[in-house]
């Protein structure tokens, strides 16, 4: 850079002569690798070094995107467990009121089954006497009428044995005696 | 018909009376007449005639008691009749008209066993 520096200076010029024929520089062969080295870096750049910036570029971008999801998905993994923890708790609290008031229904139905079981129980019972009262009030009517049949035809019977002449004479007159009251 | 009755009684003249004029006039509808007359002859008729049922024979002067009896309720008019019914076991019975006097042992029977709630008993068969 030095060398370049005196290079440009005016006023300068046998300096630079003398020094470039000191160290053996040959300008137009420094000129032409000058323009050379310059195509090179040209090329260099448009072909090779854009490229890989490019990529480097993108592979930075996909790396900072994947953290980027990493970290969402992350944060969705914590939210969804939260909410599965938040959904087994709610679940356990259902089962628990469902497990409840299904014990409580069943004990309620059972109490009505044993209710109605009792009812059922009494009314056979009730049927049951009711039936055997009738029972007994038909075998006492019948023995009733059949003792009173049986009453009627040994006094009939009877009657007709032991009743005299003279009895039978003071009925008509009693049958006579009432025709008279009637009138 | 009030022409046949005299004193509360079936004068049979003057119902042979009316049924001869009906007979010789002949009017128009006279035969329906006549069946009228007589249903209401019959009717009359056994107003005054009674039925007198006992258990055994009864005797003369039973007789005239209960006739007596029964002129003094249904007047002079009345015609009687005496049956002698066993099956009447002791007592009783007269039929006079549509009322009847029952004073016999079946009726007082059959009276215990309707109460009884007997309804068919043979009170016949049994005092036989």
């Amino acid at each position: 850079m030095y060398a370049l520096a005196l290079l440009l200076e005016p006023n300068s010029g046998g300096q630079i002569q003398q020094i470039a024929d000191t160290f053996g520089v040959d300008w137009p062969h420094l000129v032409a690798q000058i323009i050379s080295f310059s195509i090179v870096c040209i090329l260099l750049q448009r072909f090779a070094y854009k490229p890989v910036l490019n990529m480097l570029d993108q592979r930075r971008k996909q790396i900072a995107e994947g953290l980027a999801d990493r970290e969402r998905i992350k944060s969705e993994l914590a939210q969804t467990e939260t909410k599965c923890h938040e959904l087994i708790v709610q679940a356990n609290t259902q089962a628990a009121l469902l497990i409840d008031e299904a014990r409580k229904s069943a004990a309620r139905l059972q109490q009505q089954e044993t209710q109605r079981a009792i009812s059922a129980a009494e009314q056979i019972v009730m049927k049951a006497r009711e039936a055997a009262a009738q029972e007994h009030a038909r075998m006492l009517a019948e023995l009733k009428r059949e003792v009173g049949q049986l009453v009627i035809l040994t006094a009939a019977n009877a009657m007709a044995k032991a009743l005299t002449l003279e009895d039978q004479r003071r009925m008509v007159v009693e049958t006579s005696e009432r025709l008279a009251t009637v009138a | 018909m009030r022409f046949c009755v005299v004193r509360g009684a079936l004068d049979e003249g003057r119902a042979r009376a009316v049924a001869h004029r009906l007979l010789q006039t002949k009017e128009r509808g006279y035969l329906p007449l006549l069946r009228r007359f007589l249903h209401l002859v019959k009717l009359e008729y056994a107003r005054h005639s009674a039925q007198i049922e006992s258990a055994v024979p009864m005797p003369a002067d039973l007789r005239a008691h209960v006739l007596d009896r029964l002129t003094n309720l249904y007047g002079p008019a009345v015609t009687s009749s005496f049956v002698h019914n066993p099956d009447l076991i002791g007592g009783m019975r007269i039929k006079i008209g549509s009322d009847v006097y029952d004073g016999s042992v079946r009726s007082t029977l059959a009276r215990l066993a309707k109460r009884l709630g007997i309804t068919a008993t043979n009170l016949a068969a049994g005092a036989s």
